[in-house]
């Protein structure tokens, strides 16, 4: 080994910083999923979301928090062309995902919904078996090869196998809220998706259910990106890369009110030092 | 606004914050003054007066302990709990500067005063009172500017140090007055110290305003 001199000193300041740790991984660096542009959203001619413009990028966890009635829902609703089901919703605006309209005319919403799988607030199991709940979709889907692998490998992703690998053949109503809920999260990573949208995922959980949730989001952003709708602020400070605070705004003209994006960044930015008034109030519990 | 009695906790402990700090004042000026006369009394008050401070040090911690456990402030709220957890810890350690100050006057009291170094320390002692009143008001002020300020101040308090030292050693011929000019050099150091700590406190301030805690002085250069 060479000795040190005076040129090459034995302490090197960058060294001792490496050693201290490498500087955190910025995941806007990372690929954007979505490049989302100036969307807006009405139902029946009323404006719900108004000129939401961000990027969500890849195997981050990005959460969307704000008061009842900002928007949230419905905009990740946008991710997955979910608001396609509802008469009389409006989209405009421009939902890119990897660099493709997600609404242009030649794109298929059954695939987009393959692609971006979504778990709701409230567990939504079918009323069949375990098994068949995950190897529905897979089926449908032609995946049929290896199904009793697929079903193993997907629950132990989801980490539940443990708990129902004795009783893959039982109605999956007869499990508890939080495994229904994971159930619902491994049947969605089931036909290998790309996203995972979550509204709500834990909010009629109980706390250890709860926290099985928000350790398997942890897990389960190292293969997908995931967005997730949050009324639980600490939640949202727990598991998210990234965090946008929708708020609502009263139109001056009177005609009602809409939600609107006031601040997306970093989630340690959004809960110790946030750039708007408006988030700070929120975050702190002063609004909302 | 929303929660009332969360708010309440939040202003109690600032509140508590600039109490400790108004003690720390007092304990200065105290110094000061019993470095001045030769006041062994008034140097066993200010000893005493440590406990105070002490006690409130500890109340602060046990405060901001429950306020994390049951509160979870975020944003704003946690940077004003941190600024004040720290800010107290270096209340706390000028308390026991001034004790130290206290002590070494009494220890030394029997080998007679030096004019010029006892006012040089009493110069510093007034910066250093400064200093401190500086750092609480602009910690309440939430004025980063104003806190900035405390770096130029500790370096009139830093050659004011060197200035002792430079005087003490014009005592080597003297064994009465080096022993005595030894002590005054430990005194000197404790007043650079709370000058340190008053610079400490407006760092926090900074952080408190800005989100960005940066030392205004860098001590490996």
């Amino acid at each position: 080994m060479d000795q040190p001199t005076a040129s090459s000193p034995a302490i090197d300041s960058r060294r001792i910083g490496e050693l201290a740790g490498a500087p955190a991984d910025d995941v806007r660096a990372r690929e954007a999923v979505f490049a989302i542009d100036d969307l807006s959203v009405q139902y029946a001619g009323s404006l719900a979301l108004k000129g939401t413009t961000l990027d969500i990028h890849k195997n981050a966890v990005t959460a969307f928090i704000g008061p009842s009635g900002c928007g949230k829902s419905t905009f990740i609703r946008c991710l997955n062309r979910m608001n396609d089901v509802i008469p009389g919703a409006r989209v405009t605006g421009k939902v890119l995902y990897h660099g493709r309209d997600l609404y242009g005319a030649d794109v298929d919403p059954v695939e987009v919904r393959r692609r971006i799988g979504m778990v709701f607030q409230k567990p939504n199991p079918f009323p069949k078996s375990i098994y068949d709940n995950i190897a529905f979709g897979p089926r449908m889907l032609g995946m049929k090869k290896g199904l009793d692998e697929r079903v193993e490998q997907v629950l132990r992703h989801a980490a539940l196998w443990d708990e129902v690998k004795d009783r893959l053949k039982e109605n999956a109503l007869g499990l508890s809220g939080g495994q229904q809920q994971r159930l619902c999260i491994a049947r969605a990573i089931a036909v290998e998706p790309d996203v995972i949208l979550m509204d709500e995922p834990a909010s009629a959980l109980d706390p250890i259910s709860t926290a099985r949730i928000e350790d398997l989001v942890h897990e389960l952003k190292r293969e997908y990106t995931i967005a997730i709708v949050t009324h639980n602020m600490q939640q949202a400070a727990r598991v998210a890369d990234m965090t946008a605070f929708f708020s609502v705004e009263v139109r001056e003209d009177g005609s009602g009110r809409h939600g609107i994006l006031v601040e997306y960044d970093l989630t340690t930015k959004i809960f110790t030092n946030p750039s708007d008034k408006r988030t700070e109030d929120y975050v702190t519990g002063r609004f909302g | 606004m929303a929660r009332v009695q969360y708010q309440r906790s939040l202003d109690d402990l600032e509140a508590s914050f600039q109490a400790t700090g108004a003690i720390v004042l007092r304990s200065i000026r105290g110094v000061v003054d019993a470095l001045r006369t030769q006041d062994v009394e008034l140097c066993d008050e200010v000893i005493a007066f440590d406990d105070e401070i002490d006690a409130r040090y500890v109340a602060t911690e046990t405060d901001v302990e429950l306020l994390l456990a049951r509160q979870t402030p975020v944003a704003g709220d946690l940077r004003l709990v941190l600024a004040v957890l720290h800010a107290m810890i270096h209340l706390e350690r000028m308390g026991d500067q001034c004790v130290t100050i206290a002590k070494l006057t009494k220890l030394s009291s029997h080998l007679g005063t030096r004019g010029a170094v006892v006012e040089s320390l009493g110069d510093m002692g007034e910066r250093c009172y400064e200093m401190v009143h500086v750092a609480l008001q602009a910690f309440a002020a939430r004025d980063a500017e104003q806190a900035r300020s405390l770096h130029e101040l500790d370096e009139l308090v830093d050659r004011a140090n060197r200035q002792v030292f430079e005087q003490v050693l014009g005592y080597a011929g003297d064994p009465d007055a080096l022993e005595w000019g030894m002590r005054q050099i430990t005194v000197a150091r404790c007043f650079e110290r709370i000058g340190d700590n008053a610079v400490d406190i407006g760092e926090q301030t900074a952080f408190l305003v800005t989100g960005e805690f940066t030392e205004f002085t860098d001590a490996s250069h």
